[in-house]
């Protein structure tokens, strides 16, 4: 039975051991590349969460970027020292103004905002699919950004907000990582998440099989919301700084292209996507910056990176268009010999 | 009186610029169920062409431009719609969002991602009176352009047989292959007509802007493509009518909304996308045929 | 008479396969249509009677067989080419283009003629063949009635001047008055001829009109014979409504 449990849960440790191993790699690195890290973390908090909803309802949303900047948002708002907001948003209700809550608290804050916020809109947008429930999602973006870009006395309007503090080092991501990535393939193994994926292949079939496909769906919604808010929080006080624009097109494209190319259908993909990715921007980033050759410094256009990555979702989309984990999750290594009951005769190990 | 004329006038140019945007991209989704993001990258193409082209004469310019984008729009057809017919409406999507980024970034890439200034067809700046109304030439070329363009497509599409062949399509793809009508034609040409309109487009937005950035379609793109999903996904008629609406709709929120909320008024804009898909997800105006299939 | 089946038939399908994913909806069918001659292709609902048509005129790839039409193989070829060797299919539901009017879907009919002026030339006959049709030549198809809609899809497949036209359920949702009147129009098209292939799952009618005809249950052919050898046999029952996975050779 042990073993049993042990094979159903590999797919997750041997997530997890990945992630604590690029960690501890990390902390042994000079601090540059430990920022480079954080950043990946963040964005794969953000390639999780989305694929928590993406990828089990088989709707593809473009909003979820706005859960990040709420996120972000609420929980600057909530840290900022009163002084700072004092200066840059005057203009702030007074309880906000005085407020200073401890960074894991704001960030909770931060997570149930999103979610509350992706309640609301998941309500009416459940019940949408294809294509409009798409279109939807991307309407909540753009309102998501005007608001916010104009709300000015909350935000800063369309100025950058300083003054967050900086606490999102690699020991207080790693945590959040950890906990989305087991969130995310917890979640998927409950009945709630099986209901789903069955309404991911036929609606209709998982209608008349009595699943409620509206609830299941704002569930993993609003579980998706949450995730993309801690994301946007941590990304906030990771930058020290906030800027609306950088909720926005570019962010949702990073993001969407990790989960397609990563592979829409697993935990796998998503983790393998915004690792993979990240790895490929980064040496192109390095590129950017010039590489000594012999003497010469070669060095790539800026740009490259973003160019690079479009081209690599298009190919996938033309080529391999599961991803590169093609719905499938790390499986159990060891085989299938090792069996508790002892039956060594028979390939398939039956009982006798 | 005067200024009620004023805001028409506005409303109708607005409208009309989306209207040919938002046709630009019902045209493909009519034939291919393709939501083309990338027609903005049309645009700006036909955009930094004339600034290419910036040194010959004017009407080589504009028809050299208007060549760079139905090439560029044959093109993207070719190389990465034409392997994914058939595929469903989310890859297609995804594939056309990937598409519009690569042109945009690989833009941003060779020519930079900073403004540029181009001083394109500077006289329609200058204020023209027509009727006792005060507008700007532009804006009235602009409603002229549009409805012309309007009427030259309809009439293609009502009398021609290419037009017949692309309308069968947009209602019933395989059926009208089974008669014969070659897809690849069907497509090719439906491709060419959106490159002719958003060089269209391009004119009248660069004439009026000046400037030019790697990006600057997007706004005009989301819009009308969000006046394309209202309107009804896959009717002409329908695209057309819903980019003029939320164009409209833009301007006329600009007058009436009180100052402090006029900002806003994309929200406001895009919260009745939602609840236009709410209440009618097929949209306004809906094509005839979108589900079947032989 | 019947024609005698031979390698100089129209139409020769043998050993047809077509699978959807894992679900196999042809399993090895083989049948032949003279020229000039009636076939009809009869079995219970899910029978794979449509992917047969489908894949003779090239909607949907099939996985392995032979399809040949005067001779030269077929399979894998484009649709559009199919249609322009001289095989026209009629799909179940018609399908003919609501938004269009009668005019416009019968024109579409002659996208195939290589002498367009003749095809005009066709289409106004056919507005006349057709009084109804020709009465209502400028409105929206979609408003015409579903026996109307039977003759105008019809008419228009017969514009492209097909050697072989093929005929899903053509009597589906009809009335048994209009259902005559089709298959009169059958007959006078089978006169002129045309071949036909036609598959129903309205057995009788079908049994009664065509010349031959093949039951289909479960992806393979069951049974086969002329009208006079099929009618009043007991084994048509059988085959017709036979359980579906016995799977196995042809009855006699």
């Amino acid at each position: 039975m042990r073993t049993a449990a042990l094979r159903r849960l590999w797919p997750l440790a041997a997530l997890l051991l990945l992630i604590l191993a690029i960690a501890l790699a990390a902390s042994l690195a000079p601090v540059v590349i430990q920022r480079r890290v954080v950043e990946v973390f963040i964005l794969l908090i953000a390639v999780v969460a989305l694929y928590v909803f993406a990828g089990n309802s088989g709707v593809l949303s473009f909003g979820n970027v706005s859960f990040m900047a709420v996120g972000a948002y609420v929980s600057a708002l909530l840290t900022m020292k009163p002084t700072a907001k004092a200066v840059f948003l005057p203009g702030l209700p007074t309880f906000l103004k005085a407020a200073e809550w401890p960074t894991v608290a704001a960030a909770l804050a931060g997570g149930a905002v999103a979610a509350a916020f992706g309640l609301v809109v998941g309500v009416p947008l459940m019940r949408l699919s294809g294509i409009a429930a798409s279109i939807a999602t991307f309407a909540v973006l753009s309102i998501t950004y005007v608001v916010l870009g104009n709300w000015t006395s909350v935000t800063g309007g369309q100025n950058s907000l300083f003054g967050l503090p900086i606490y999102a080092d690699l020991w207080a991501v790693l945590p959040w990582a950890l906990v989305t990535v087991a969130a995310a393939f917890l979640y998927q193994e409950t009945r709630s998440g099986l209901m789903l994926r069955a309404s991911r292949e036929d609606e209709i079939a998982a209608e008349a099989s009595g699943i409620d496909v509206h609830r299941q769906r704002l569930y993993a919604f609003v579980l998706s919301a949450f995730f993309s808010g801690i994301a946007g929080v941590l990304y906030g006080h990771f930058l020290g700084v906030l800027r609306v624009e950088s909720f926005y097109l570019d962010m949702t494209f990073l993001v969407v292209a990790m989960l397609v190319i990563g592979g829409m259908r697993s935990l796998l993909g998503a983790v393998l996507g915004a690792l993979v990715l990240s790895l490929i921007t980064e040496l192109l980033r390095q590129l950017e910056s010039g590489v000594a050759l012999g003497g010469i410094t070669v060095a790539a256009p800026a740009g490259l990176g973003d160019a690079v990555l479009a081209l690599a979702m298009l190919l996938i989309i033309l080529f391999r268009p599961q991803g590169i984990a093609a719905g499938r999750e790390l499986a159990w290594p060891f085989g299938r010999g090792a069996r508790p009951i002892a039956s060594d005769k028979a390939s398939g190990g039956e009982i006798r | 009186m005067n200024a009620f004329a004023q805001y028409a006038v506005d409303t109708v140019s607005v409208g009309g610029l989306y209207a040919l945007t938002a046709l630009g991209i019902g045209l493909i989704f009519g034939v291919m169920r393709l939501i083309n993001f990338a027609h903005g990258e049309l645009i700006t193409a036909v955009g930094y062409g004339l600034l290419l082209l910036s040194g010959a004469a004017l009407p080589v310019a504009m028809a050299g431009s208007l060549a760079i984008a139905v090439l560029l729009a044959l093109a993207m057809e070719r190389v990465a719609f034409r392997p994914l017919r058939g595929a469903d409406p989310e890859t297609l999507l995804i594939a056309s969002f990937a598409v519009s980024f690569f042109l945009q970034k690989t833009l941003a890439l060779t020519v930079g991602a900073r403004a540029k200034g181009i001083d394109f067809l500077p006289r329609l700046g200058e204020p023209i009176t027509i009727l006792g109304l005060r507008l700007q030439t532009l804006q009235l070329v602009t409603i002229l352009t549009s409805a012309v363009l309007l009427a030259a497509l309809s009439w293609f599409l009502a009398r021609t047989r290419w037009g017949l062949e692309m309308r069968a399509a947009a209602e019933n793809f395989q059926m009208a292959r089974l008669l014969g009508v070659r897809a690849n034609r069907v497509i090719a040409v439906a491709f060419a007509l959106s490159g002719v309109l958003a060089a269209a487009v391009a004119f009248l937005f660069v004439a009026q802007s000046g400037t030019l950035t790697p990006r600057m379609s997007l706004e005009l793109v989301v819009i009308a493509f969000v006046g394309t999903a209202i309107g009804g996904l896959g009717s002409l008629v329908g695209a057309a009518v819903g980019g003029f609406l939320v164009g409209a709709a833009s301007v006329i929120l600009q007058t009436v909304l009180p100052p402090d909320l006029r900002a806003f008024r994309e929200a406001f804009a895009f919260a009745l996308v939602i609840l236009v898909l709410l209440v009618r997800p097929q949209g306004l105006f809906p094509a005839r045929g979108l589900k079947e299939r032989v | 008479m019947a024609a005698s089946v031979s390698d100089a038939s129209l139409l020769a399908v043998a050993d047809l396969e077509v699978r959807y994913g894992p679900v196999a909806a042809l399993r090895g069918v083989s049948l032949e249509v003279g020229a000039g001659e009636m076939v009809a292709v009869v079995g219970p609902n899910g029978a794979g009677k449509s992917s047969l048509m489908l894949a003779i005129a090239g909607a949907v790839p099939a996985q392995a067989g032979r399809i040949a039409f005067r001779g030269a193989s077929i399979r894998g070829a484009s649709l559009e080419d199919i249609v322009r060797r001289g095989i026209a299919l009629v799909p179940e539901g018609r399908h003919i283009f609501g938004s269009l009017t009668v005019e416009e879907n019968l024109r579409l009919g002659i996208t195939v003629r290589a002498d367009r002026r003749a095809g005009e030339a066709d289409l106004e006959a056919a507005l006349r063949t057709f009084p109804i049709l020709g009465e209502r030549r400028r409105q929206p198809a979609g408003r015409l009635s579903g026996g109307e809609q039977q003759q105008l899809a019809i008419a228009r497949a017969l514009l492209g001047r097909p050697a072989l036209l093929l005929l899903d359920e053509p009597s589906l949702g009809l009335a048994p008055a209009i259902i005559d009147q089709v298959y009169g129009l059958l007959g006078t098209i089978r006169a002129q001829g045309v071949a036909i292939l036609v598959v129903e799952q309205n057995a009788a009618r079908a049994l009664a009109a065509a010349d031959r005809t093949y039951v289909l249950n479960a992806g393979l052919v069951r049974l086969a014979g002329t009208r006079a050898e099929l009618i009043g046999n007991p084994a048509f029952d059988a085959a017709y409504f036979g359980v579906a996975m016995s799977g196995g050779a042809a009855a006699p």
